[in-house]
């Protein structure tokens, strides 16, 4: 087994595992939770596993804000239970491969250097972005792809807690090109939250319930307009209605889709579909919208809660943010305000090289949205091709396991002892050019 | 009209204040109006519940399991560690956890010269186009009005009647 641990730190999940595999060996909430019979905050436990733990209204602590990790000692609690507990390794043994957002601050970067020297050990460490990683990945994947042949890409990322659009160039990320709107994955699900509180059951505390909403529930709109009309109509000619069940702490502790078939009836409407027979059908029928009304209100006090609109108005703000009072432009403009700052020379093959990755674009129908509105915005004789990742959440990973498998790569790490000797600014200056 | 924004931007900071944590804020997405803005993306980053409770009361940390401190060398090698001003001053900084607007404005990045790129230049700015869809804040349909009281959109008497009813200036009170 390999001697270099790769950790794709992010703030929503710490993906970690040995460089040179294909998967990671774990994958846990980059957090610690207090559940609400608990005085303590405990470590979650790794996603893959079938865990029977009660999230309801447990509170959440992060080490990181805004994509940044602002709370090392928090971070350094939940990567010792990650290394001796998950990976059972000692970290002395060990080279660190470590992502971290672009930008990130000075005084961040040497609290994450003495984490990985002071406080663990490690033998040495290289930090890199996550751009960098996914274009790897992706280009080994395709040797004869465009990505690969003009070592080129444009990577939108979009995590937990930002979005990045990062122009990639001959394997690196180029920082002057790099755009970021300040929405993740972390804020949908709490404009979810809003939503549901506002219209149904307050589920304001419900972090962990409210995220398992979204991933089964929501989808981007190809047609906001139409699919406005769609979710307003009444009885079955509502394709996007569809009901989660609340944990009731007794038979459940987890909640969960009513009627997963039911759910998934959206799928039935294209981009291109007319809606206008069935809207005439839903109007046309008030006894039926009567009888629905009565059940809707007794569904209420069932514990559970209906979801119509709000499916696809929660993705709807990474391609909109401003409806949201937010002033800031949407996935679309990113993308071109990206490309814009790099040499036209690279413009075509950046429009032709876009890779989706991070978990909030598994939102289904994410990337023909993402092309339906970059499309009119790219000069008519470039190709717009966007390539999405098999697995979006560890692509990033992925990439790290390549890179720390590769000869050279010992020689681009900083040794415990350079560090020492010179600290951590000078030391910084290796990872970038 | 000067007056009038100036009457409503006060009215809009104070009740942001009150009610960005809970929520709401949000909902009333007003334009031009930054303090509403930035108390949005507050709401929308928060842990909520993680955050009220546990800045003020804790020590849980120490509640962590025993065995995972295994690894831990600082505690061993801290006496012959070299010691920088800088680490010293991290050390401290270190003892109470802050958020990242404050690291952000300790950086000082404004004053580097405008060609390095930077996390404040990175941002992607605002929309091109300002035409901006509002969305009913009872139902989700598209909307065309806003309660005067409290800035809340809505879309039809209907949902004016069950705005008013239920939710005007609820989490103000
Ligand atoms: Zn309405
Ligand atoms: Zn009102």
């Amino acid at each position: 087994m390999s001697n270099v641990i790769v950790l794709d730190n992010g703030g929503g999940f710490i993906k970690a595992g040995h460089g040179g595999e294909r998967d990671p060996v774990t994958v846990i909430p980059n957090c610690l939770y207090r559940p609400l019979s608990s005085k303590k905050f405990l470590h979650p436990s790794p996603t893959a596993s079938a865990s029977t733990e009660d999230l309801t209204s447990a509170a959440v602590r992060r080490p990181i804000d805004r994509g940044y990790l602002i709370n090392p000692d928090l971070q350094r609690d939940i990567w010792s239970h990650l290394f001796t507990s998950l990976l059972h390794i000692t970290p002395s043994n060990y080279s660190l491969l470590l992502t971290e957002p672009p930008f990130t601050l000075p005084s961040i970067q040497r609290a994450t250097d003495e984490l990985v020297f002071e406080d663990f050990g490690f033998k040495s460490l290289f930090i890199t972005d996550s751009p960098k990683l996914v274009h790897l990945y992706e280009a080994s994947k395709r040797p004869d792809g465009l990505i690969s042949k003009a070592q080129c890409s444009l990577v939108v990322d979009c995590g937990f807690s930002f979005t990045h659009a990062a122009p990639v160039f001959q394997n690196f990320t180029l920082n002057y090109g790099v755009k970021r709107i300040d929405l993740g994955g972390k804020a949908l699900t709490n404009y979810l939250k809003e939503l549901v509180s506002y219209r149904s059951v307050n589920v304001m505390d419900e972090s962990f319930l409210m995220d398992d909403v979204k991933e089964k529930l929501c989808f981007v709109s190809l047609d906001i307009a139409r699919d406005l009309q769609v979710a307003r109509k009444r009885g079955k000619d509502n394709v996007l209605r569809c009901v989660y069940v609340l944990p009731d702490g007794i038979t459940h502790t987890k909640g969960f889709v009513k009627d997963p078939d039911e759910a998934k009836r959206y799928l039935t409407m294209t981009g291109a579909d007319s809606p206008s027979l069935e809207t005439i059908k839903g109007i046309d029928r008030p006894e039926l919208s009567e009888k629905l009304e009565d059940r809707r209100r007794i569904d209420l006090t069932k514990n559970e809660f209906e979801l119509t609109n709000e499916r696809f108005l929660v993705p709807e703000m990474i391609f909109h943010p401003a409806d949201l009072g937010m002033n800031q432009a949407g996935l679309a403009e990113c993308i071109v305000r990206a490309v814009n700052s790099c040499h036209p020379v690279l413009h075509p093959v950046l429009y032709e090289s876009i890779i989706l990755t991070g978990g909030s674009t598994l939102f289904p129908r994410f990337s023909e949205r993402l092309e339906m509105e970059l499309r009119p915005l790219v000069p008519d004789e470039y190709q717009v091709k966007i390539t999405t990742q098999e697995d979006p959440i560890l692509g990033v990973w992925r990439g790290g396991s390549l890179l720390a498998s590769s000869p050279d790569f010992e020689a681009m790490c900083v040794t415990k002892s350079e560090y020492e000797e010179l600290g951590s600014a000078r030391c910084r200056k290796r990872f970038f050019h | 009209m000067d007056d009038d924004v100036s009457n409503s931007f006060r009215r809009m900071s104070s009740r942001t204040r009150k009610v960005a944590p809970r929520m709401a804020a949000a909902l009333a997405s007003s334009d031009n109006r930054t303090q509403a803005a930035i108390a949005r993306l507050e709401a929308l980053e928060n842990d909520y519940a993680g955050m009220e409770m546990v800045e003020t009361n804790d020590d849980d940390e120490a509640s962590l399991d025993d065995d995972d401190e295994g690894y831990l060398q600082k505690k061993q090698s801290k006496s012959t560690k070299r010691k920088t001003r800088q680490a010293k001053a991290l050390e401290n900084a270190r003892k109470a956890p802050r958020n990242f607007l404050e690291l952000l404005h300790e950086a000082n990045l404004e004053s580097l010269p405008p060609h390095v790129p930077s996390y404040l230049k990175a941002a992607v700015g605002p929309p091109s186009s300002t035409c901006r869809r509002h969305f009913c804040t009872v139902c989700g349909f598209l909307s065309n009005y806003t309660c005067v009281r409290c800035g809340m959109r809505f879309c039809s008497i209907r949902c004016q009647t069950i705005h008013d009813d239920t939710r005007c200036l609820k989490f103000v009170a």
